[in-house]
């Protein structure tokens, strides 16, 4: 009964806001100094636009929780027309005008003609401007995310589906759907291309597929594990696990000859590879040291040294682009939360910050935001976090359990 | 004392090396595995899920039943409660030479999904290894982790995550 109604619940509420949205962020908490912005309802001429422009540019801005959407305030102002010049098609430009150069002068300014399907990606270009004209960095709002859907039916058969989507969570396309478990996505840097682990041969596998296309290729199928898979920074490589060596150990594979070379040679479990940006050394989680902890391995000379010291679980750590900060699960007080843990003085700072339990930290390519799994009313959502710890949204799926989240790098 | 704490700490730590040594060196011997895999040939890169195999809730009576191993959190010690139930399976299997399982370790779905692989992974091997202790060829043993991808029970509770920390024994062949 209770799943009923909240199903219901998010049909009512969902429905008339986000037609073609699966996934919808809902913002919990945003900044308390958040920069005010005055986004003025495009003028149109001709055919109305099958996308409402100034509300998506609006939404993104907001969304982020460093922008507070205010009526005029002669501060920050954003106007624009939308001009119908053909069939389906669009000449969109907007003006920002901000409180020093009064309103005489634009500081930022562009015209686009376009069709009729690139009005959101429009929309979402002119807030990354927008976003990087104020705040000095680069916009994530053009970005995609990758995450897998869970279906759990009746009588314990399960659907499973590999989703892409905005990321703002519209237009969701399926890249895989089976009916065996997929898991760890992770987007080729230059964002054509994910790597993920699936068991529709029961049991693990690594495949490639082509984002654009869903052509896919099969990369690891050696008995046992075959998980975790991470693009090296130059697109050249994949860091993996296998456990053909008879328990979990660290490999690179070279995605153009197919050789491995290996990386981890114990018995312990050694998992989670991540790339550090310089493509010298992976973070792992390993159990060597007894409890669940991230280490760092250096490439060229093997040497090994531990990175996390706080507390007694800390795994899946990846870096910010930067070098200077770790993303990471990091358990207190028998909550798994998302945390950052900053290189330079050692300090790790717990973001998600609620009693229930969360997992698969992925960071934003201008780290602004981390992307992760948590809990909402007891069913898998995605979330975000503010790498600040300050602002707070959550993103459930309508179609069913959302989890294992993968930021895309920039695109295009 | 702080002398002899240390030849303490030297010796637990000798003989649990001693012990990994011993029990890994068995599953090393990856080429009996291998052997058991390309029994299975997957169909190519499709991504249905081939047909369907009694999991769960086969509680039928007789000894090989009891097929679903429990674990206690962050553990992969069999119970010795499931040790007579493995050991009638262990029994069949050596008499039957064609007959193939595959052990499927998992966890409950706290903290990382990979690491739950790889501590799903070793479950099953802990009970694989007492069927090999009973004689049962390698062969006829396969494994896989699904870590906390297949979760017994949709619930988050202590009692739900008791359901999913489990290693299910399947029967591929008879």
């Amino acid at each position: 009964m209770r799943k009923l109604l909240h199903f219901c619940f998010f049909i009512f509420f969902l429905l008339p806001l986000s037609a073609h949205a699966v996934i919808t962020m809902e913002l919990t908490r945003g900044v308390a100094g958040a920069i005010p912005i005055t986004i003025s309802p495009f003028a149109v001429t001709g055919n109305e636009p099958t996308q409402d422009v100034s509300a998506i540019i609006g939404t993104d801005l907001q969304n982020s929780g460093r922008f507070k959407l205010v009526s005029s305030n002669g501060n920050n102002t954003v106007t624009g027309k939308i001009k119908s010049v053909g069939d389906d098609r669009y000449q969109v430009s907007f003006q920002m005008f901000d409180a020093y150069k009064g309103k005489d002068t634009a500081v930022l300014g562009r015209t686009y003609t376009i069709s009729g399907n690139q009005l959101r990606a429009v929309s979402h270009h002119i807030s990354d401007l927008i976003y990087e004209q104020i705040t000095g960095v680069r916009g994530v709002f053009s970005t995609k995310l990758a995450y897998v859907v869970v279906q759990r039916g009746v009588g314990e058969m399960a659907r499973y589906i590999l989703e892409v989507a905005d990321q703002d969570g519209y237009n969701p396309r399926p890249l895989l759907n089976s009916s065996e478990p997929i898991m760890s996505p992770s987007w080729s840097p230059n964002g054509k291309q994910i790597a993920y682990v699936s068991f529709e041969n029961k049991q693990a596998a690594i495949y490639l597929e082509d984002v654009a296309t869903g052509g896919r290729r099969l990369l690891s199928q050696f008995p046992g594990i075959n998980n975790a898979p991470a693009w090296s920074p130059d697109g050249r490589k994949l860091a993996l696990v296998l456990s053909k060596s008879g328990s979990p150990n660290i490999y690179i594979m070279d995605l153009g000859s197919r050789a491995l070379k290996q990386i981890t040679h114990d018995y312990y479990i050694n998992t989670e590879p991540d790339w550090s940006p310089d493509g010298r050394s992976l973070l792992f989680t390993s159990n060597r040291g007894g409890g669940v902890q991230i280490y760092q391995v250096n490439l060229a000379s093997g040497a090994v040294s531990r990175v996390s010291y706080d507390g007694d679980y800390n795994a899946r750590g990846s870096y910010t682009s930067d070098g200077n900060h770790i993303a990471m699960i990091h358990r207190s007080s028998g909550v798994y939360n998302i945390a950052i843990l900053d290189l330079d003085t050692g300090t790790t700072r717990v973001l998600s910050g609620k009693a229930v339990d969360s997992a698969s930290p992925s960071v934003a390519p201008n780290n602004s935001m981390i992307l992760y799994d948590t809990l909402s009313g007891g069913r898998s959502v995605l979330g975000m976090v503010s790498s600040d710890g300050r602002v707070q949204l959550i993103l459930p799926a309508r179609n069913g359990e959302a989890q294992d989240p993968a930021w895309s790098p920039y695109l295009g | 004392m702080q002398l002899k704490k240390w030849i303490q700490t030297i010796l637990i730590s000798g003989s649990v090396l001693a012990l990994t040594a011993c029990t890994t060196h068995r599953n090393t011997d990856q080429t009996d595995v291998a052997g058991a895999n390309s029994a299975y040939g997957a169909d190519g890169a499709q991504s249905s899920g081939a047909g369907d195999e009694t999991r769960f809730g086969d509680q039928a009576n007789g000894n090989r039943s009891g097929r679903v191993y429990y674990f206690a959190y962050d553990s992969n010690v069999v119970n010795d409660s499931d040790k007579p139930a493995i050991g009638a399976n262990a029994d069949y299997l050596v008499a039957h030479p064609h007959a193939k399982v595959m052990l499927e370790g998992n966890t409950d779905p706290r903290g990382s999904r990979e690491y739950n692989i790889g501590l799903g992974e070793r479950r099953a091997q802990a009970v694989a290894e007492i069927l090999a202790q009973k004689g049962v060829n390698p062969k006829q043993i396969r494994i896989v982790s699904y870590g906390a991808e297949k979760l017994a029970s949709a619930g988050r509770t202590e009692s739900d995550y008791q359901k999913d920390r489990r290693v299910v024994l399947v029967y591929l062949q008879r």
